[in-house]
């Protein structure tokens, strides 16, 4: 048992962070810093996929022969972590964390060509279309349904949460190519073009005035038959795959801990009674609650990664990532709202033209925080819900 | 990073499943209860025999140099088995000071007794309305006097203190800084025990001294250095209790997932029920949690000073708030037989909120962690 983090790997920590400090340009940082919105520029996203790739890291949790750097799991956590500590622009996690694993590893040569240099080289936003208005918890209880004519399906149904689908030139879909067998049985993975005929997105308006999430509706939609990915029917296996290929993930750990950090600044930064609200030990009580219990996560996340011997199945431990790490992605985002008070309460618009102008009472931690933390209380049910999780948990860690 | 475990740690696991397998569970707690100290004192031989009393002894003083992620793996075990013994206190906290005292021939005699099992003892350290994680005391205080010191004082709740021969006393010296640390045997003339059992079994007692005359090889460590030690030595307990802690927790939801398995309510196995299943999930992930953070708390135990001490409060608190929440759900899904004596879930419960209450509280670690987050 060596619990103590290899010295080596503090070098490449420093080699890391000097990395992005080189060629993360400093504009686009700044948006990062200060967007209102949850989401990231969509530009800046792709625009930082390029640069990335340009240097050959902009997927390095993928095989080498696939563009992958080689990394440790560990090496990948510490790449992660400096990557959300430095404001830099989020991964389009369809692309690079879920639909390409899948590609690379289920995929034909065919799609493995065509698709995964797409990804790397950030020409693609991808839109991920798994749940349906009657189909959430109970995915597999899916309707769109593919059916085989010649060298095409005929694509019919409606997706919806499908996040960023109107951004999206890409994506894929979870449909039902046989109803004759076992739901989960029936179900394929298909690849889409966002602009083909018959396919129509919906933004819907959320809860913080952002339109990101949205319906797609699929009607009477041509997709040519190799766009289908691996076996037909193999669809919910390769849908469990890419949820357990990224079991760690869903920690939201390098997220949250930026967010805490965020926090840290609010509480110096704001005062009440002449006093940084960072003085009152009721304030302090609840970082240290968060602090402690963010560790633990961390702890949780890299007990994963180093696939400790457990009594329970990894599953149970990755179950539980899932449910601190959403938990405490509110926690760490309503902590934020609370320290701001009724400034918490103040309405900004997610594009602003131009952005709000800090002054000494609204200073640029303000915007954002609340239109972040709106959103935020999705984490628990996206992706299975936490009562979802802990029906999982129950079974595979108590065999109820 | 590796949570492998070596070939040693195995054979330490799989020796201390053996011996305490058989000696646990409610039948074998209720018998501990009537004897003078708690604990079996032959089983404490056997603890001897298979070397865990030497483990945390340095090698030069007879001991096996154990590591403290060797300690707290020792511990879930004993954790699991709701060992009553002072494995924390006299060994753990006892060898960590003595290893490091000043005087070497009188540390090594008494470190020589730790690792054989013919001498325990126990820390005196807090007093009454004093900060238990403060390393200082107010009213007890050492004279010089020829060559050793004069002893008055009262020491509150010293854990483990009735079974042990020797105590360490933490007191301030007349005219310095810092703090004292003395060895005092118990039978010393002066000192006054009033012992008394805690809701767990363990034992305690306060402590008068009065006028104790002590030789100056009694002197383990002074000022600044004494404080540092005493701090020290309380983390690496506090770890040793924070193990036992989990493994109390982990062997708390095998109780309980087994026994609504078997608990039939309206035709059918209350573990069947969600209301049943989402508690004993919310137990599964505290305990997760909680070893995440000892592990924490491991990979911390040799950092400088300030670093330490959050890592380890911040361990306290996720193994404390944990601690609670297994040992209270566990109570809720037995229903009433939760509350007897009977079933062991009432005693696991026990044991959880004594091991929160120990070297500072929930609330004084949470204190501590979010003085330093703001330091």
């Amino acid at each position: 048992m060596e619990l103590r983090l290899d010295p080596e790997l503090e070098n490449f920590r420093q080699e890391i962070r000097g990395f992005i400090n080189d060629v993360l340009p400093p504009d686009m940082r700044e948006r990062q810093r200060r967007k209102v919105a949850n989401n990231a520029d969509v530009t800046d996203q792709l625009r930082w996929m390029r640069i990335l790739n340009e240097h050959g890291r902009a997927v390095p949790h993928w095989p080498v022969e696939f563009g992958g750097c080689g990394w440790t799991p560990m090496q990948l956590f510490i790449f992660n972590e400096e990557l959300y500590a430095a404001d830099a622009p989020e991964f389009d996690w369809g692309g690079t964390h879920m639909l390409g694993p899948v590609i690379y590893s289920y995929g034909s040569p065919y799609l493995r060509e065509r698709f995964l240099p797409m990804i790397r080289e950030g020409r693609t936003m991808w839109a991920q279309g798994f749940s349906e208005p009657g189909s959430g918890s109970d995915l597999a209880s899916l309707r769109t349904s593919a059916e085989r004519v010649g060298d095409t399906y005929i694509v019919n149904g409606q997706k919806i949460w499908t996040s960023g689908a109107a951004h999206a030139d890409w994506g894929f879909f979870l449909v039902r190519t046989d109803k004759t067998v076992k739901p989960q049985r029936g179900i394929s993975f298909l690849i889409i073009r966002m602009d083909t005929p018959g396919v129509t997105v919906r933004q819907i308006p959320q809860i913080n005035g952002e339109a990101h999430l949205c319906e797609v509706f699929l009607d009477n939609v041509e997709v040519p038959a190799d766009q289908l990915i691996g076996e037909p029917g193999m669809g919910w296996t390769y849908a469990k795959f890419l949820l357990e290929h990224e079991r760690t993930t869903s920690s939201f750990i390098y997220w949250s801990k930026r967010e805490l950090a965020r926090a840290k600044d609010i509480a110096r930064g704001e005062r009440r009674n002449g006093r940084p609200l960072s003085a009152d030990p009721a304030i302090r009580a609840r970082f240290a609650r968060l602090e402690a219990d963010l560790l633990a996560l961390e702890w949780s996340v890299l007990r994963v990664l180093a696939h400790e011997e457990l009594e329970t199945p990894e599953a149970a431990a990755a179950s539980v990532l899932k449910i601190r790490g959403s938990e405490l992605q509110q926690e760490v985002t309503m902590l934020q709202v609370d320290l701001l008070g009724l400034k918490g309460a103040r309405y900004f618009d997610v594009a602003p033209t131009p952005p709000p102008t800090p002054d000494e009472a609204w200073p640029d931690y303000v915007p954002g925080r609340t239109t972040v933390a709106l959103i935020t209380r999705a984490a628990t049910i996206y992706g299975g819900t936490k009562q979802v999780q802990k029906n999982i948990l129950a079974r595979l860690a108590f065999g109820l | 990073m590796d949570f492998a475990k070596s070939d040693i740690q195995t054979m330490l696991l799989d020796s201390a499943e053996r011996l305490l397998s058989d000696m646990s569970g409610v039948e074998y707690w209720r018998e501990q209860r009537h004897r003078p100290f708690g604990f079996d004192e032959a089983r404490w031989a056997q603890f001897a025999e298979l070397g865990w009393l030497a483990l945390p002894v340095p090698e030069e003083a007879g001991g096996l140099g154990g590591t403290i992620e060797d300690v707290a793996l020792l511990n879930i075990v004993l954790g699991k088995a709701l060992a009553t013994e002072p494995y924390a206190s006299s060994v753990v906290l006892a060898a960590h000071i003595l290893g490091q005292a000043d005087d070497r021939a009188a540390a090594d005699e008494a470190l020589g007794g730790i690792a054989d099992g013919s001498l325990r003892i126990a820390l005196a350290h807090q007093e009454d309305g004093a900060d238990p994680l403060a390393l200082e005391v107010g009213a007890t205080h050492a004279r010089p006097a020829g060559d050793g010191f004069i002893l008055d004082g009262a020491k509150l709740l010293a854990l483990d203190a009735p079974g042990a021969a020797r105590l360490i006393v933490s007191a301030r010296i007349e005219g310095e800084e810092g703090l004292g640390l003395f060895l005092v045997p118990v039978e010393a003339e002066g000192v006054a025990l009033e012992a008394y059992p805690l809701i767990d079994g363990t034992r305690a007692a306060d402590i008068r001294l009065k006028h104790v005359r002590l030789p100056a090889s009694a002197l383990l460590a002074r000022g600044h250095r004494g404080a540092q030690l005493l701090g020290e030595a309380i983390d690496r307990a506090s770890i040793a209790l924070m193990a036992q802690a989990v493994g109390a927790m982990e062997a708390a939801n095998r109780i309980c997932g087994t026994y609504v398995q078997e608990r039939k309510q309206f035709g059918a196995a209350i573990g069947s029920f969600q209301a049943i299943q989402h508690i004993l999930a919310d137990m599964f992930v505290a305990a997760h949690q909680a070893r995440s953070m000892l592990y924490h708390a491991l990979a911390n135990a040799d950092r400088p000073e300030a670093e330490r001490a959050a890592a380890l409060s911040a361990a306290r608190l996720v193994i404390g708030e944990a601690g609670q929440l297994v040992s209270r759900n566990g109570i809720q899904v037995h229903g009433g037989y939760g509350l007897t004596d009977e079933y062991a879930i009432s005693h696991y419960f026990r044991r959880l909120l004594t091991l929160e209450k120990q070297y500072g509280d929930l609330t004084l670690h949470v204190g501590r962690l979010g003085d330093h987050i703001f330091a």
